[in-house]
């Protein structure tokens, strides 16, 4: 899976969950607070039926006592009564209600309910009953049943994000396996090609077929240039770097000499001062790629007959030639170029893609300095 | 000094105690009915404050209208008198009679 598709498939799952986590958050919060309510009005008619028990048994007091009366005591709940200047005249509960204007409230694990009487048998004006809370307890239940259905929701969406990202992955494979064949194929002819100029160069020409062989070398030099990083780009999530120590020296040597051809077609100078003996610990191959593309960049971009300097010292390597420069935006956009290409690989400007991995991958830090009209230099320090 | 005063508190509820024998009792002496006259102010007017307010108003001015009785019971024997007495002897007589009759203290 790659790692585009593994992001889709997160990007996708993350939508499609948030949406319908929020959904079934909203549903239960709704049926939460509505099932609260209905016990809570449910509690509020008991605790009616209890106060108006509570009036009846008053009113029988009321009317057949004569010299004590006795206070109505029942055994589900506790009550209290208060005149109309709302002061206590009963009561048989344990707690000081001081608010006597809401019907209906909890307070601490009880509740309450509130009703005015009249006539006031006994004097009383308010009747107060206390009840123990029901707790309303069916927060766990719907906890669990969330959960249950998050699940399903879970397993569910990622079969479907699977099953409707298929026909895409499959045509991305396609595609992948068809750019990664036609690679291979090219890998032939270009090396024939080479293989038979190098052989051809040694046999004396007229000048003119001799030029346009140089030119044609050129060609396929930049053509295997391109290969190269294309069976990189390829491979690069594929292979894991294997790490050696290398002579730095030689292959820059080597790469130099490479490109030799190329910048004689452009008549291009090519100052050289490489330390002997620069080692460094790295995949060859990586390694290679990143010094051709930065060979080949200053090659492409320096006007004609002028002077490439190629430095490499213990810890840098810097190329610089003569060309139009860029100015801080471009190089800005170079950097942002490198970024955008680090998430869709392939395509134009392959080169700073791999620039960009292969230094990030190292640790090399890269400095670009440059001018409008004067060159650039690019500076590799590690 | 203290003693005086303690004699003169004693003597005062005593007195007070006794004038209301004399002032209300007379007439309502063992009357069942007083009892149940307090029940019916009670009943109507819930509080101490308000059921002493309502009684003083009625003897100062008693109508049929303002009466805690029965409808037949008044128009069969009529409202009571005014009462003759002054203002503040009435309101202590209402305070015995609200001592001695009413509800809240015999709730148990
Ligand atoms: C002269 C006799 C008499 C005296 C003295 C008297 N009452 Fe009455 N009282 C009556 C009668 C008769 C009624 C019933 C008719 C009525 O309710 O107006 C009555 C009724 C009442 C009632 C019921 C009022 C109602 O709403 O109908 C109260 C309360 C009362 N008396 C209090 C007192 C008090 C307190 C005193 C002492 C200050 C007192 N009475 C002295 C004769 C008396």
């Amino acid at each position: 899976m790659y790692k585009s598709e593994k992001q889709t498939i997160f990007y996708v799952l993350g939508l499609y969950l948030s949406s319908t986590l929020l959904l079934i958050a909203t549903l239960f919060a709704t049926y939460y607070f509505y099932k609260q309510d209905e016990l809570m009005h449910a509690e509020r008619e008991i605790l009616k039926e209890y106060s108006s028990a509570l009036e009846e048994k008053l009113l029988f007091v009321h009317e057949n006592s004569d010299e004590r009366y006795e206070y109505p005591r029942f055994e589900n709940f506790k009550s209290a009564i208060y005149d109309i200047d709302k002061k206590l005249i009963f009561s048989t509960l344990d707690t000081k209600i001081d608010n006597l204007d809401k019907d209906f409230f909890f307070k601490g694990s009880n509740s309450y309910y509130i009703s005015s009487l009249k006539p006031h048998y006994l004097g009383a004006a308010y009747s107060v009953v206390e009840k123990k809370r029901k707790p309303i307890d069916i927060l766990n239940d719907l906890i669990i049943t969330a959960l249950i259905i998050i699940t399903i929701t879970i397993i569910t969406s990622f079969f479907l994000v699977k099953l409707v990202l298929k026909p895409l992955r499959d045509n991305l494979r396609l595609l992948d396996n068809f750019i990664k064949e036609t690679t291979h194929e090219l890998n032939t002819p270009i090396t024939t090609i080479l293989a038979n100029i190098e052989t051809l160069d040694s046999k004396s020409c007229d000048e003119k077929s001799m030029r346009k062989l140089q030119r044609i070398k050129t060609a396929s030099t930049t053509i295997s240039n391109l290969y190269q990083d294309l069976v990189y780009l390829l491979l690069n999530h594929q292979i894991s770097s294997q790490n050696e120590e290398l002579n730095i020296s030689e292959i820059l040597n080597q790469r130099v000499h490479y490109f030799s051809q190329a910048a004689n077609v452009k008549k291009l100078n090519l100052h050289v001062d490489i330390k002997e003996g620069v080692c460094f610990n790295a995949d060859r191959q990586k390694i290679e790629r990143l010094i051709d593309n930065i060979l080949s960049n200053a090659i492409k971009y320096t006007n004609k007959s002028t002077t490439i300097k190629v430095v490499l010292t213990q810890h840098t390597f810097s190329v610089s030639d003569e060309g139009k420069g860029m100015s801080q935006d471009e190089i800005r956009t170079i950097f942002q170029r490198y970024r955008r290409f680090d998430k869709t690989q392939g395509g134009f400007g392959i080169g700073y893609s791999i620039i960009k991995s292969i230094i990030d991958e190292y640790c090399i830090k890269i400095n670009i300095e440059s001018e409008l009209d004067k060159g650039t230099k690019v500076t590799l320090t590690w | 000094m203290v003693k005086i005063i303690l004699l003169a508190l004693i003597s005062l509820t005593f007195l007070n105690a006794s004038s209301f024998e004399e002032n209300c009792l007379s007439c309502h002496g063992n009357d069942f009915k007083f009892n149940m006259m307090m029940k019916k102010y009670t009943q109507k007017y819930s509080s101490e404050k308000r059921i002493k307010e309502a009684i003083f108003d009625y003897l100062k001015e008693p109508t049929s209208e303002k009466s805690v009785l029965p409808y037949e019971y008044i128009n069969r024997f009529g409202t009571k008198e005014k009462t003759t007495l002054d203002d503040k002897t009435l309101r202590e007589m209402i305070d015995v009679y609200y001592d001695r009759f009413n509800l809240r203290s015999k709730i148990y």
